[in-house]
């Protein structure tokens, strides 16, 4: 069977044009998807956790859905301090269940965004954000700027469908009208196709935008020889470019979240686009990594008011990323349970983090056996966002689009799951 | 008046524990406070052993004594109107937040967000500050607008953050961004620090150890007399962001 | 559903020109019957005031650009929370509070009924959601054609029928309200950094002028048969001498429509400026009401600044733009691909200010120029002019020319050189009050035919009890009673349930999501017409199968079908 128009649930690119074969339930083709949706869309239905397991002694046993739901309830409930995590992917009936679990249980939620584009939403809570619809980037840049990120490995359709290589309305060739700065510590695949490479220092980014915004000022007067490695001629020649340009989007990835700085290396760079838009027009997008991160920040937000890392320990939303964002609390050993959902915090979290978990009673909510499964007592396994369940995704700029699920392999969705977890949360708090 | 709060021993000594009802004028009513300890209400007494001694007429003569291990211990001193409160060990974060007045010494080391969004009164940590020391919170404009903040220690990274008004002296070290965003204010810092007052506005900052990763736009304005009567140099800016603060370094290193 | 019995309710219903007399309201099924039997749950509503439930005629509450405004300013989070309490979540926000804020304020209100400001179709799926988690009114959805290629294009051609099925297919696929234009042709201009300044300025590429797509938008209302008419944001907000511009707009209105309006242009008071620059700034309040009692086809709203911080959010991008470029506040930007634009910044209205002295008369002046209440409906564009809490105040000053007066002695000192507010004398009544909080706004949004905005036999039973009993209150001189009264019902009952007491939320809710499905002849289907399709798989970014609104996304909701002239 074909299915098209399909949506691609990997990165924050949320590719909607793909078409998937299907033979019975095994997915025998996938095309227009990039090498990362592909492989996941060609595995992710298969290689699953067959039912629920727990910890028994020192080995893994089977469960019933009912019993693993019990327990995790049971763990949250018990709980000084709970904390909720992950989110990224799934889909938003489920984070919003998640939401209203914690606020129940006195809890902490939080999502990847901790770890990835936080910085990027510190920023924004600054200086605001200069955006648009990736449409208007297609249609219209003339320069674009991908800085301290490499999309041609991370995001790889993101050029074919939203710059470099894409069709834009106001382009006569486009390929060729569109100029691409790339800026890194380091040559990659995207640097080796950019007009103009900036090599930046590590931890020198933050420097670099202050001098390019004395730059475009009218102030280079004040800027050394060299930036962070940079020199002044080619910062010169750059902040030309910017502001000769009818057109520029600047896209940025961890490389700039997570240097020295952080949330001021994106300050920065937002400022940077501000000074920019009195001369001509440019805006600025975080190149989100899961495909539904920022749906769990658009949720998390309508429903508590912040966007990630919230603490409803005294049944009122309390926001302070450092301190109520997971890998803070789970380095300081503040919680005492821990849920994990869509995520793989095995995989990213340092080390002290990973440690805390084993001590803990950690339910894992997760399609498949992962790095994260062995620091858990309890797995359960549901349905993947994308292949055998559905719901909304936000893309990394803002555009909410309907997952679709094509397959049915009998799993319950993250939704079911969760929404069965917190009636019993419900039923224990209200009796 | 003392009242002198001893934390008791607990089962989880991680779990943090908020208490912004630790404060002299709250306490000197002798009313039934509660702190929170994760998402459970627990009695004052039921997490301190709690001893009173002497009178007081008015706030001012109210000192209220922390003993134990007061390090995950949070909001102490929270909208703190008068007073004073001694710290004997460690604090835990946001100590001081909103002080309008009145004394606060920590002669341990302090968490985070120390002193935040301070107003007025003084707040002094003998030991070393966490991040965020005497800044202010996500979103604000302003950060501290008034009062006087002392470390004797070391500070991590954006200390005075959005520094707005009022008095901020480390003798130590400061960690990375110490006055980034200030518009208003002193910022003194006795030994190095790395990137200060980034888009700085106004407001006066001293180092009179080194400044690394200097920020490269800012104006130098030639040699003066440093705060110690020795040489320092002198800088305006942040010219990036329109800035016309004052940045007094002796020692700096640009990363080229 | 349960049976209610209303008893000794003091009822002010404008549509049904009942003021103020006595009588029991019988609800079964959530709707307005003659009388019910004797299991009924019975309110004692003691000879209070009693109205229809409040119709918010323009408020911005759901969205992309609402939620940017949310976690862009944890300070104004910070600012408005509340704990959870029973059936009550946990809230936040000030001025852009989160939606369970919203719903809970505005039902405290004795706001039965929200019209969402401003939704882009692209992203209509976000304020679908977001309505859902604002379970206690019903809502729906402006939809945002300002900057639309497909209908700039056919307007351009000449092309009113393309034009029409274009829209017509939009509010069909995204589930939306009505016809919205905001800055029309200035945010397609804005993706490039530009603007229109003229309704005669051609947009750039599209080769339309603003006055052309107001025109053409309002034959296509027309055409399509909308209970509402076109809403319009005119161009130049907020520039000192757009008071021309805005004229020059209304003039442009012809009068189309029997049962209504034929434009509904919104937030006039920031359309309402004189001079040509800051210093020459003054109200032209006077001309445009002129404008205004002179063309019963056209209904405006005030858009009333109080003074305080807020957030200003619209479309309209180039605007927030300047506004930023004049604070150097924290400052967002949203284009919208194909559609539209938007941009939010915090603001700060003193008194201090002459400016903001001279906005917050324009306002009021509006009201009281404008001499039919059912032409001026009362609103603050929220959060844009003022929260929406701050409305009971508002009700206040229109009733009373000595709270205005001791209001006016705080402002800036040279403010009555530059307006008209100090020799207005008149005072609204109760009954002009309650046609421009909801029966007004019912009718001009078209929605009294499904019953909102009247307690008549058959309407929804979606009922204010306020704290006020008419006979007792001097609203000249007791003018904080007004505002403590508009402020907290005794009770809020919605379809039929009563869902606030005292300022206690007391359930859940489950709302429903009003949507106009405009019934077009299938040879005009555009979605097959080739042109459109092209331009959709060329120029968009996500595929035209994917753009449609689900149906899972409405829960509760009432589809009006109209039967389109094409």
């Amino acid at each position: 069977m074909i299915h098209r128009d399909m949506i691609c649930p990997f990165c924050g690119c949320l590719c909607d044009d793909l078409v998937i074969t299907t033979e019975g339930n095994e997915v025998v083709q996938v095309d227009n998807a990039c090498t990362l949706g592909t492989h996941k869309l060609m595995g992710a239905w298969k290689n699953r956790l067959k039912n629920p397991i727990m910890r028994d002694g020192g080995e893994w046993r089977d469960a019933s859905y009912e019993e693993a739901i019990e327990y995790a309830a049971g763990v949250l409930l018990d709980a000084d301090r709970p904390l909720l995590y992950g989110w990224s992917s799934t889909q938003g009936e489920a984070q919003g269940l998640g939401v209203s679990m914690a606020e129940l249980l006195g809890g902490v939620i939080d999502s990847t965004t901790s770890v990835c584009h936080g910085p990027s939403i510190l920023a924004i809570q600054e200086v605001g954000h200069p955006g648009c619809t990736l449409g208007q980037v297609k249609n219209r840049a003339d320069l674009v700027i991908y800085w301290a990120c490499n999309p041609t490995e991370a995001h790889p359709r993101h050029m074919s469908r939203y710059t470099t290589y894409a069709d834009g309305f106001f382009l006569e060739n486009a390929f060729r009208d569109r100029k691409l700065i790339v800026v890194d510590v380091r040559k990659s695949e995207t640097t080796s196709i950019a007009d103009e490479f900036v090599k930046v220092k590590p931890g020198g980014d933050y420097a670099v935008f202050s001098a390019l915004r004395a730059i475009v000022r009218g102030r280079a007067d004040v800027v050394p020889d060299t930036v962070a490695g940079v020199s002044k001629e080619q910062l010169v020649r750059i902040g030309a470019m910017c502001k000769e340009a009818k057109f520029g989007a600047l896209f940025f990835g961890v490389g700039l979240t997570m240097a020295p700085g952080k949330y001021k290396n994106i300050r920065n760079a937002i400022e940077l686009v501000d000074e920019l838009n009195r001369y001509t027009k440019w805006t600025l997008t975080p190149l989100r990594g899961h495909y539904n991160v920022y749906g769990s920040n658009e949720v998390f937000t309508w429903m508590t008011g912040y966007p990630y890392a919230v603490d409803f320990s005294r049944q009122i939303a309390f926001y302070n990323p450092g301190e109520t964002t997971a890998v803070d609390i789970l380095a300081r050993k503040e919680c005492d349970a821990c849920l994990i959902v869509a995520s793989d915090p095995g995989a990213h979290f340092p080390k002290a983090c990973l440690e805390h978990l084993t001590k803990i009673p950690t339910v894992l909510i997760d399609p498949m056996h992962t790095v994260t499964t062995p620091l858990c007592r309890c797995q359960i396994p549901t349905a993947v966002n994308g292949i055998d369940a559905g719901g909304t995704a936000y893309r990394m700029d803002g555009v909410p689009i309907h997952v679709k699920k094509f397959m049915d392999l009998g799993y319950p969705s993250d939704t079911e799951v969760i929404g069965r977890i917190f009636e019993r949360i419900q039923e224990v708090k209200h009796p | 008046m003392r009242i002198i709060l001893t934390m008791r021993p607990r089962k989880n000594p991680f779990i943090p524990i908020e208490a912004e009802g630790i404060v002299p004028s709250i306490l000197m009513t002798g009313a039934e406070i509660t702190v929170w300890e994760g998402n459970r209400e627990r009695r004052l007494d039921e997490v301190f052993e709690v001893a009173v001694e002497g009178e007081a007429a008015t706030v001012e003569e109210v000192e209220v004594v922390l003993r134990g291990d007061t390090s995950r211990l949070k909001r102490v001193g929270e909208y703190m109107d008068g007073g004073r409160i001694t710290v004997e060990g460690d604090i835990g974060m946001h100590c001081g937040n909103f002080m309008k007045a009145g004394t606060i010494e920590v002669m341990g080391n302090a968490d985070g967000w120390f002193a935040r969004e301070l107003c007025g009164g003084t707040v002094i940590c003998r030991g070393d500050a966490g991040h965020y020391c005497a800044s202010g919170y996500r979103g604000e404009k302003k950060g501290m607008t008034g009062g006087r903040v002392e470390v004797f220690g070391n500070a991590g990274d954006f200390a005075a953050e959005h520094l707005a008004g009022g008095e901020v002296v480390i003798h130590g070290n400061c960690g990375d961004m110490a006055g980034v965003e200030m518009h208003g204010g002193t910022l003194s810092i006795g030994g190095d620090c790395s990137r200060p007052c980034g888009n700085m506005t106004g407001g006066t900052c001293t180092v009179l150890g080194c400044a690394y990763g200097m920020i490269p736009t800012f104006q130098a304005k030639g040699e003066t007399n440093g705060p110690d009567g020795k040489n320092i140099s002198a800088f305006t800016g942040d010219i990036a962001n329109r800035g016309k603060g004052s940045l007094l370094v002796r020692r700096y290193q640009y990363l080229k | 559903m349960s049976d209610l019995l209303i008893k000794n309710a003091f009822v002010i219903d404008p549509i049904n020109r009942i003021n103020g007399e006595i009588m029991d309201i019988a609800v079964r099924d959530g709707r307005i019957v003659e009388d019910v039997g004797q299991g009924a749950e019975v309110i004692d509503a003691g000879g209070h005031l009693t109205l229809p439930g409040g119709v918010d005629s323009h408020t911005h509450i759901c969205g992309t650009k609402v939620n940017f405004g949310r976690y862009m300013s944890p300070e104004d989070m910070r600012a408005g929370r509340e704990a959870r309490r029973g059936v009550k979540h946990s809230i936040s926000g000030y001025s852009v509070p989160t939606t369970y804020a919203n719903s809970y304020r505005y039902a405290i209100m004795g706001y039965t009924t929200l019209l969402e400001g401003a939704m882009a179709p692209l992203e209509a799926r976000h304020t679908h959601e977001e309505f859902s988690a604002t379970p206690l009114q019903d809502v729906m959805a402006n939809t945002l054609f300002d900057g639309n290629w497909g209908v700039m294009e056919a307007i351009r051609d000449g092309d009113i029928e393309r034009a029409a099925a274009i829209v017509g297919w939009t509010l069909s696929a995204v589930k939306g309200f009505g016809i919205k234009l905001t800055n029309p042709g200035g945010t397609e201009a804005w993706g490039y950094g530009k603007d229109v300044t003229c309704i005669r300025d051609k947009v750039p590429h599209f080769e339309v002028s603003p006055a052309e797509i107001v025109e053409g938008m309002i034959r296509v209302c027309e055409l399509l048969r909308l209970p509402h008419s076109v809403h319009l944001h005119c161009n130049n907000l907020g520039k000192p001498g757009n008071y021309a511009c805005t004229v020059g707009t209304l003039n442009l209105a012809p009068d189309l429509n029997e049962k209504r309006q034929t434009l509904y242009a919104t937030h006039v008071q920031f359309h309402s400026y004189g001079g040509s620059d800051w210093k020459t700034f003054c109200s032209k309040a006077e001309p445009v009401a002129y404008t205004v009692n002179n063309r019963p086809q056209i209904v405006i709203d005030m858009g009333q600044v109080m003074f305080g911080k807020t957030t200003t959010m619209t479309a309209d991008g180039p605007m927030e733009f300047n506004l930023y470029r004049l604070h150097h506040d924290k400052w967002s930007n949203h284009d919208v691909e194909l559609e539209t634009g938007s941009g939010i910044i915090p603001v700060l209205y003193r008194r201090k200010n002459l400016v903001n002295s001279i906005m917050w008369s324009i306002g009021l002046e509006l009201a009281l120029l404008v001499k039919n209440p059912w032409q001026c409906m009362l609103t603050t564009d929220n959060p844009n002019g003022a929260p929406f809490v701050k409305y009971p105040e508002i009700i206040a000053l229109l009733m009373s020319k000595k709270y205005r007066d001791a209001e006016f002695a705080t402002v800036h000192p040279d403010t009555g050189s530059k307006v008209v507010l100090p020799a207005l004398e008149r005072e609204l009544d109760w009954n002009e009050i309650a046609v421009m909080t909801r029966a007004g706004q019912a009718k001009a949004l078209g929605i009294t035919g499904i019953g909102k905005g009247h307690l008549g036999i058959g309407a929804e039973a979606d009922i204010a009890v306020y704290p006020l009993k008419v006979d007792e209150i001097d609203p000249s001189t007791e003018y904080q009673r007004v505002i403590d009264g508009f402020a907290k019902t005794k009770w809020t009952v919605k379809r039929g349930r009563p869902v606030s007491r005292d300022g206690e939320i007391l359930v859940h809710g489950e709302n429903t999501t009003i949507w106009v499905d405009p019934k077009i002849r299938p040879e005009r289907d555009i979605s097959r017409d080739p042109r459109f399709v092209e331009m959709f798989n060329h120029w968009y970014s996500v595929r035209m199968s994917n753009y449609p609104v689900q149906d899972e996304y409405l829960r509760r909701n009432l589809r009006m079908e109209t039967e389109a002239a094409i």
